[in-house]
């Protein structure tokens, strides 16, 4: 970890978007409406299912509501439900909106930060011929205008920028203050469990703009990090962002379905909230893609928030809210996986494939809700950590 | 001055419609975004006493580079929670109703019928 001197509030790395005291102040108070609709307004979801929803659900067929997808149903037309859900939705917008006004004024200037970086030991590798998966073209995800591969112009950095200011509102600073809490909570979860784990070699797969990757620096300093996306505006900005920070970091544009690096080049293999902007295809492909890359013995281990399955109904379908409202659309089937069978279909060993729960490496116990629900995002005080070793 | 680059206002995707009449939608997205500037204002008064107070004058320059600290930003957290209470009156009532168990609530005429036969 960096040293920070305040835990409440986002640590300023040298490429971070500076505010004006109004700019910072519609962002704070983003932040604001939404720990009020996660801590205060939510919570009536739950009272309106039992208060109406569900006794209307029981008597139009019969049974009262059994699964997340018939509580779905019993509340899609609940008027404190939906005027709950547009507010989310506007939350999520305004939230892009308050981040997108500064970086958009001081553009010019974050893009040649980020092409002055001072050189440290880490790397750039960009491809302009990547092709991006048509699961990031169809829809732009969390609602995140241009996703992460956008550019809005040369060398464009514009929604790194947007991306690293915006998750630390959207998790409402309980990520801390490097939004780097998943990260963090993963490399936990495998000294824990592996301490003796020496890898050489680590990759993180869709790191944006090296939230989680740069603990791995820390973690394992003897070890070479690699880390991927597809977008290059986050790439250029991650980049800039390590380098400000003296972490060594070996970027590059890339996806993670087919790579080029060579068989069994990584130890270690971690994604970061990476499966549920996939597809189901895409995530399959992913794991045969690490079967290749990892040497006898490696892991891979990706960091998600629980199956529906480890949920009671009604959280799951509060859960399942980003699906349809948030523009996820492989949020709800990718929470229906299991860790055995895609490692049975991907050519490693079911019989090693593991699923687990890790605490939140962040301490922010009192911002917390202890609940996984759509628009308290990191509220829940644990990590859903899946994976395979080979 | 180098032309300004504009980034795209919309996320691409089909935006849910969440009220009968999207003018609902279109209102409420407004009404929020106010409230927001109306916290954004609140907090620049803030700065200007603040910095009366500390003898500094409230010029523009000093206000748009006022940096609250933890103590000020954990003491307008807690001002925009009783703010946001206040402007989401109505949706706080509905919620305290339904935990009240919504069956409990008499048709109001009903209410009027009672205690006027209560002679």
């Amino acid at each position: 970890m960096t040293a920070t001197q305040d835990l409440t509030t986002q640590f300023r790395h040298g490429i971070l978007p500076e505010t004006t005291a109004d700019e910072f102040a519609r962002q704070e108070f983003v932040k604001s409406l939404k720990f009020h609709l996660a801590s205060k307004v939510s919570l009536g979801n739950q009272d309106a299912f039992e208060a109406r929803a569900k006794p209307a659900f029981a008597k139009a067929t019969g049974a009262e509501p059994q699964t997340y997808s018939d509580i779905r149903k019993a509340m899609s037309e609940d008027p404190y439900f939906r005027f709950w859900s547009a507010m989310q939705r506007n939350s999520q917008e305004m939230m892009w909106k308050s981040v997108q006004i500064p970086v958009e004024r001081q553009l010019p200037d974050l893009i040649a930060a980020a092409g002055s970086a001072v050189e440290a030991a880490g790397t750039l590798r960009l491809n302009p011929d990547l092709e991006i998966p048509k699961y990031h073209r169809g829809v732009d995800i969390h609602c995140m205008p241009g996703g992460y591969h956008t550019e809005f112009t040369a060398d464009d950095v514009a929604n790194g920028a947007v991306y690293d200011t915006a998750v630390y509102i959207y998790a409402m600073g309980r990520m801390g203050p490097l939004n780097s809490d998943i990260g963090d909570t993963t490399i936990a979860w495998i000294k824990e469990n592996h301490p003796d784990f020496k890898p050489r070699r680590i990759l993180d797969m869709g790191c944006t703009v090296g939230h989680s990757t740069l603990g791995y620096c820390d973690a394992f300093p003897e070890a070479e990090v690699y880390a991927i996306d597809v977008g290059a505006p986050v790439l250029r900005y991650a980049h800039a962002r390590a380098q400000s920070m003296g972490k060594t970091v070996h970027f590059s544009q890339q996806n993670a379905e087919a790579t080029d690096f060579e068989d069994s080049f990584f130890d270690l293999i971690v994604s970061h909230i990476l499966v549920h902007e996939t597809s189901n295809a895409a995530m399959r492909r992913i794991m045969k893609e690490c079967n290749r890359l990892l040497t006898p013995g490696g892991l891979v281990v990706h960091a998600e928030t629980p199956p529906y399955r480890d949920l009671p109904a009604y959280d799951a379908f509060m859960l399942d809210w980003d699906t349809r409202n948030n523009n996820e659309p492989y949020w709800g089937a990718s929470h229906e996986l299991v860790a055995s069978e895609i490692a049975g279909e991907t050519g490693f060993d079911p019989d090693k494939a593991f699923e687990a729960y890790q605490p939140s490496a962040f301490e922010a116990a009192e911002r917390r809700t202890k609940v996984f629900q759509g628009g308290d995002f990191g509220g829940g005080g644990a990590w859903w950590l899946w994976g395979v070793q080979k | 001055m180098a032309e300004q680059i504009r980034l795209q206002k919309k996320a691409r995707g089909e935006r849910p419609q969440y009220f009968a009449d999207p003018a609902i939608d279109k209102t409420l997205a407004i009404t929020l975004a106010l409230a927001g500037e109306v916290a954004v204002l609140r907090d620049r008064i803030d700065t200007i006493e603040r910095l009366a107070e500390a003898g500094v004058a409230p010029t523009r320059a000093a206000v748009d580079a006022y940096k609250p600290d933890a103590t000020v930003r954990a003491k307008r957290d807690a001002w925009r929670e009783t703010y946001l209470d206040t402007v989401l009156r109505i949706i706080h009532q509905e919620r305290e109703e339904l935990e009240q168990g919504a069956a409990d609530t008499k048709p109001y005429a009903a209410v009027i019928e009672e205690v006027t036969a209560d002679a």
